[in-house]
């Protein structure tokens, strides 16, 4: 390609040259289905086997979504408190992680992938099947008998809340494969040799690892922030989901009702994503204000 | 230079230095591999120890029963089995391919290039990540059909060819080269393709190895595209097929063995290209230039 164009606009070109798949399938699979289903949100949707038939019904299915129906808004506030809870859980420890398997031990490269294997089982039908056949949960837990002893000496106050972190620190450990893979990217990224000056000054690990690593695995804990508020919001065993998928096929309610209730969801995903980075944001800017940034 | 020669990243004795890791390593790392061998463990168990209770972790008397009984399955059905199975690797194949170059391009030009939409389109993208797929169904299937690739392989490979998470991991990745390396090699004299090819891709190769593995679940335990755009018995995948099996014959006590089998064989592919693609994500990392 031979043409006279300046840098600038030849960049931008070339640019939007290798952009241009990625938007043609967005277009096609993503945004108008989008907007068709957003529409669909506003209708009353039956089909028919001629097609499709819309009846026009405004904000009636959102109305029903929180006035009516007896499960929705209840399952929906479980799903976020559970989950906002989790979020900073799955951050810590793959950070935790990312840094133990950073350290020169031996058997490294084979604990970093089992570290990253719950990645091939966290998608799809075999988390479910896992999940189906309760191998979520940890049995060695219930028959070593922890959960029982638990049970037993703490009053149910204090052993519901430890058991139920017992319970979900699997679905944690295993929502954590892509992250710690991230972290440790950023880690591997930190020059060694930083370190080493730092520990000649007689900098402690546990300073080293919060004025060193901590800022620069900072914009990768923002990445990890999005990835797990995502991941976790739009996996396969949502209860909130499984009510959406649950009304598509239901006559009294169908599509457009789902749709409604699929767009709340939504709404409520990007809520608590832009509030995370709004968070992570300021601490950040409260951070560097004292270092003159 | 002296970052990778003079330290030894992998330690070939161990010294009691390490101990403190290994005391949370070593137990973590056990209840990672938990699933793993539950699935092989139920897949061994003969049926009645699938209905012991309480139920037992693993198995005490292995058979391999229940996936003799999944193999004479295909009996049942005119097609062989492994008619879907090709259908599937053919599919798998293609959507892995085509999803890494699409995301990486698109990485690459969303991070590195200017213009006036890459703030917008990489925003965009982050907010499809967000959405639920499911809700998406009937207005796919419109664009399938429209398309005409109902009962062709394309109906399998390019909905799911949309897949955010790679831009998004991508462009994460090609944001921490640096500038200067790709001004150096373009003041060198390479080519915007020598410098997506010989620069940028090595260096994120981690992320396109992850971006691999992710599409490649997505798309062999993908069994929607079978069942919504394809009539056609013979276009239809294995993950599809196992699918039928377990709502055929899952439900009736017999089942449960072979569908445990089947949970197994679903799974080991995916296990397979784990293994194969993450020495890649973890070998290239400490070398690669992002330092």
């Amino acid at each position: 390609m031979k043409l006279k164009l300046n840098k600038p606009r030849r960049e931008a070109l070339i640019g939007y040259l290798l952009v241009l798949p990625w938007i043609v399938g967005f277009l096609l699979f993503m945004a108008y289905p989008l907007y068709f289903s957003l529409f669909m949100s506003f209708h009353k949707v039956a089909i028919t086997p001629y097609g499709i038939d819309t009846t026009f019904r405004g904000w009636d299915n959102y109305k029903d979504a929180f006035l009516t129906d007896p499960d929705f808004i209840q399952k929906l506030l479980l799903f976020v408190k559970s989950t906002v809870v989790m979020i900073p859980i799955v951050i810590v420890f793959s950070l935790f992680v990312a840094l133990l398997i950073n350290q020169p031990i031996r058997g490294r490269q084979f604990f970093r992938a089992i570290f990253f294997l719950p990645v091939v089982i966290t998608s799809g039908e075999v988390v479910q099947e896992l999940f189906a056949q309760g191998a979520a949960t940890i049995p060695l837990m219930d028959q070593s008998g922890v959960i029982a002893y638990l049970e037993n000496n703490l009053s149910a106050t204090w052993s519901a809340p430890l058991i139920d972190v017992i319970n979900r620190f699997i679905l944690i450990l295993w929502y954590s494969g892509v992250q710690i893979l991230i972290f440790l990217a950023a880690l591997q990224k930190v020059n060694t040799q930083v370190y080493e000056a730092a520990a000649i000054d007689g900098a402690s690990p546990w300073v080293i690892f919060w004025k060193i690593t901590l800022p620069e695995v900072k914009p990768f804990i923002l990445v990890n922030l999005i990835y797990t508020t995502v991941d976790l919001f739009t996996n396969t065993f949502s209860d909130v989901i499984k009510l959406i998928q649950d009304n598509m096929f239901q006559v009294g309610t169908g599509f457009g009702y789902s749709s409604a209730l699929a767009w709340i969801f939504f709404a409520v995903i990007l809520l608590v994503l832009l509030l995370a980075v709004w968070l992570f944001r300021n601490r950040e800017k409260t951070a560097y204000a004292g270092s003159g940034r | 230079m002296a970052s990778f020669h003079g330290n030894k990243i992998n330690p070939s004795r161990f010294g009691i230095g390490q101990v403190k890791f290994f005391v949370f390593l070593i137990p973590l790392g056990i209840v990672m591999i938990l699933p793993i061998v539950f699935m092989f463990s139920q897949a061994l168990k003969p049926l009645d120890e699938l209905f012991l209770f309480p139920p037992t972790f693993l198995v005490r008397q292995p058979t391999i029963e229940n996936l003799v009984s999944l193999l004479s399955l295909k009996d049942m059905s005119v097609i062989p089995v492994t008619k879907y199975l090709f259908n599937s690797v053919v599919v798998s194949v293609s959507v892995v391919a085509l999803a890494l170059l699409t995301s990486a391009m698109t990485g690459y030009a969303l991070s590195k290039k200017k213009f006036k939409l890459r703030k917008t389109l990489f925003e965009i993208n982050t907010i499809a990540l967000m959405f639920v797929p499911a809700a998406v169904t009937i207005p796919r299937y419109l664009i399938v059909e429209k398309l005409g690739l109902i009962n062709t392989y394309w109906g399998h490979v390019l909905p799911l060819l949309a897949l955010p998470v790679g831009v998004f991991l991508v462009k994460q990745f090609v944001d921490q080269i640096p500038n200067e390396l790709i001004e150096a090699a373009a003041i060198d004299g390479a080519r915007d393709t020598a410098v997506f090819l010989r620069i940028v891709m090595p260096l994120i190769k981690p992320a396109m190895a992850t971006v691999a593995i992710l599409a490649f679940q997505t798309v062999w335990n993908n069994a929607e595209t079978s069942s919504l755009y394809m009539s056609k018995e013979t276009l239809k995948t294995f993950a599809f097929y196992m699918t039928t099996l377990s709502t055929t014959i899952g439900n009736n006590v017999a089942g449960q063995g072979v569908a445990a089998a089947a949970a197994l064989v679903m799974f080991v592919p995916n296990l397979i290209i784990f293994i194969f693609m993450q020495s890649k994500v973890m070998d290239t990392m400490a070398h690669s230039g992002l330092k």
